[in-house]
């Protein structure tokens, strides 16, 4: 078990040629935390997974874990344990020979090595697999057995590189219970890669998010690290507060019609005025912002709680049965709200929801937030 | 399950099929021919293809047994066949096997290391292979003669010379190689090596046993080439007693007699370790080696 600190960390493949994948990280994990790497495909968390793992040398920063520098120290002898993406089960072992390759190639003794196989293929339910192939076994068994071979090692930092994306939904959704359960039994710090945002808020302590880094020379691609429901309610910035959330945050144009400390009234590009529970005290008036308000804390017009209304145009609406999603068009802008089930909501008709003042993010013309005075819940 | 098909698809099959044996006949008809010809008394290129007076002098004298002719005169092997046969078989098995570690391990740098100069290098190594070895075949002997006065286990006239020689050709079977384990997933060695494997141990332990397929084919065709190479085996080698049987069997061929028939048979001995070797290897031309160890 140990600790992972990244200080100023860049990746670049090509340096002078190609454009930085990770510049600037600075992380650090704690002993024994669960945290969980997002952001859309192109942001290098791969890459710093790899790093950490040590598949990948640094560019320039350092690597810490359990306190000493890792950025010259070969993967093996880190302490890391990885699980790939594409699983990477050796297609000529039995399941057995997979788990124990490791221990063999370290020379750890037989008995050992026996009795850790045996545990791993206990904990992970594989007993009845172990003299089969790896072409034998289901996606699902696979991925299992790939967890085991990275446990077997008794590693002390668990790198998981967005193990659930070859299963089919109903088997993520299970392993990913498993996966938060082993964690709670062994404690042991782990690092997990996913572009799935449920997935980053249902298993993390901490998440981090990255973006992925485009020529406007912005100082560093990790847009924020901090626990999942800081970043669902105090997003740093426009980008994670769009990534965070399914589904996505809605965003309409405006400006500050009035800045305030508890309060902020916001007039919209549509028209219409909207009060805000933001502190917008470091803005003046006729800034331009952006409004973000996510589609489950909509309310309905009758709420005592709808302190601002917006009306949109409807494209569609999903009844799922427990709820109902309505895709309107805000003045240009797609929005999405979230409503009881069976709100009746025609194509094309005009349809009006409740927007709490509590509810409202906002964003300065840079993407970074305003801080929120207020955090909603809408039960 | 059969598909319904149209009647002329019946007749285009029909078609196909005709074709198919016929080009199958004129690609056996020349092996019968030569097996004929081993069979027949006599030293005649034409004849019936199914000799009329069947005779195994031509077999006796290749196998290195004495005949006694018609006025009973005993004569003995003209030529040692059998260790020609031999001589090749040990040339050839020698020189697959070397080529298969020398190929492998360079298309391993090629297909997984990163270094200047590599895909020059690709290129010029197959660039190089366009040239044919015949043409070269003055600059192999005044090397090899050269090499014989600073180190004569490795000159003319030698059997490691020869293998030396033909080590040259690897470049095609580089570019195979590589194009193999390329198909093979990188995440299986850096697993291995998180595991703890060296560069090597990765390469031996999950990289090689994945590419037996190709490896079999690369020496069979490796044994083939050097089994069957004339031009420059017949330029190093020139003790009778070291020659390859494709070189020794044009002995057979001398303007003053041509022995088809004791030719035929040499002919027919020298297509034997072929087909064994081929025979042999084809338990490792499996595919689905790899099968599930990586997804998506």
């Amino acid at each position: 078990m140990a600790d992972v600190k990244i200080d100023h960390l860049v990746k670049n493949y090509n340096p002078g040629v190609a454009r930085d994948v990770l510049r600037d990280i600075n992380l650090d994990i704690k002993e024994g935390e669960f945290v969980v790497f997002v952001g859309p495909s192109g942001c290098g968390k791969s890459t710093l997974l790899r790093a950490i793992a040590g598949l990948d040398d640094i560019t320039s920063g350092d690597l810490y874990i359990g306190g000493k520098r890792m950025n010259d120290v070969p993967p093996v002898n880190r302490g890391v344990g990885m699980v790939f993406q594409s699983y990477a089960l050796y297609p000529h072992m039995t399941v057995r020979e997979n788990l124990a390759f490791g221990l063999k190639i370290k020379k750890i003794d037989k008995a050992i090595a026996k009795e850790r196989v045996a545990q791993a293929s206990a904990m992970l339910g594989l007993d009845s697999f172990l003299e089969r192939k790896p072409k034998a076994l289901s996606g699902g068994q696979r991925q299992r057995v790939a967890i085991g071979r990275a446990l077997v090692q008794h590693p002390d930092v668990f790198l998981l590189d967005e193990p659930l994306s070859n299963l089919d939904a109903a088997l993520r959704v299970k392993t990913r219970i498993e996966l938060a359960r082993m964690h709670q039994e062994r404690g042991s710090t782990t690092i997990y890669v996913t572009h799935d945002q449920v997935e980053a808020m249902t298993l993390a302590n901490k998440i981090v998010v990255l973006s992925p880094l485009t020529d406007d020379g912005a100082a560093s691609n990790l847009e924020q690290f901090g626990p999942p429901l800081d970043l669902y309610h105090a997003p740093a910035n426009r980008f994670v507060a769009g990534f965070i959330g399914s589904p996505k945050m809605n965003f309409l144009d405006g400006m500050i019609e009035e800045a305030g400390e508890q309060r902020t009234r916001i007039k919209l590009d549509t028209g219409i005025s909207l009060t805000a529970s933001v502190d917008s005290s470091r803005g003046r008036a006729g800034d331009k912002v952006e409004v973000g308000i996510r589609p489950e804390h909509t309310v309905m017009l009758d709420d005592p709680r709808a302190d601002n209304r917006v009306t949109g145009t409807v494209q569609v609406a999903e009844h799922l049965g427990a709820e109902t999603f309505v895709y309107l068009e805000v003045g240009g802008k797609d929005f999405t709200v979230k409503v009881r089930p069976e709100t009746p909501a025609a194509p094309q008709s005009q349809f009006d929801i409740g927007v709490p003042a509590d509810a409202c993010y906002l964003f300065d013309a840079k993407g970074q937030a305003f801080p929120r005075t207020a955090r909603f819940s809408r039960t | 399950m059969a598909m319904v098909e149209s009647q002329s698809v019946i007749y285009r099959k029909l078609a196909a099929h005709v074709f198919l044996w016929f080009f199958l006949a004129l690609i056996i008809f020349p092996l019968l021919m030569v097996i004929a010809i081993s069979f027949r008394t006599g030293n005649f290129a034409v004849g019936d293809i199914i000799p009329s007076n069947p005779t195994l002098d031509h077999w006796r004298l290749a196998l290195g047994m004495s005949i006694i002719d018609e006025s009973g005169r005993t004569i003995p092997p003209p030529f040692p066949v059998l260790l020609w046969l031999w001589n090749s078989v040990k040339v050839a098995v020698i020189s697959a096997i070397l080529i298969v570690a020398l190929s492998t391990t360079c298309a391993y740098a090629f297909a997984r290391l990163r270094f200047s100069g590599r895909s020059l290098l690709l290129k010029a190594m197959l660039i190089f292979q366009m040239f044919p070895a015949v043409l070269a075949l003055v600059a192999y002997y005044a090397l090899f003669s050269r090499i014989t006065e600073y180190f004569p286990p490795l000159g003319l006239n030698t059997h490691p010379g020869l293998i030396f020689a033909y080590l040259g050709g690897i470049a095609l079977h580089v570019w195979t190689i590589k194009g193999y384990f390329e198909t093979i997933d990188k995440s299986l060695e850096e697993s291995a090596m998180l595991d703890g494997a060296s560069p090597w141990q990765a390469f031996r332990l999950i990289l090689l046993p994945l590419s037996v397929p190709i490896l079999a084919v690369v020496f069979i065709l490796a044994f083939i080439t050097a089994i069957t190479e004339y031009p420059v085996a017949s330029i190093l080698l020139q003790d009778e007693a070291k020659l390859t049987l494709a070189v020794g069997s044009q002995y057979y061929l001398n303007p003053q007699e041509y022995k088809w028939g004791d030719f035929a048979a040499a002919a027919v001995m020298s297509g034997l370790p072929i087909t064994l070797v081929f025979l042999l290897a084809q338990r490792w031309l499996v595919g689905g080696l790899t099968a599930g160890g990586v997804k998506g």
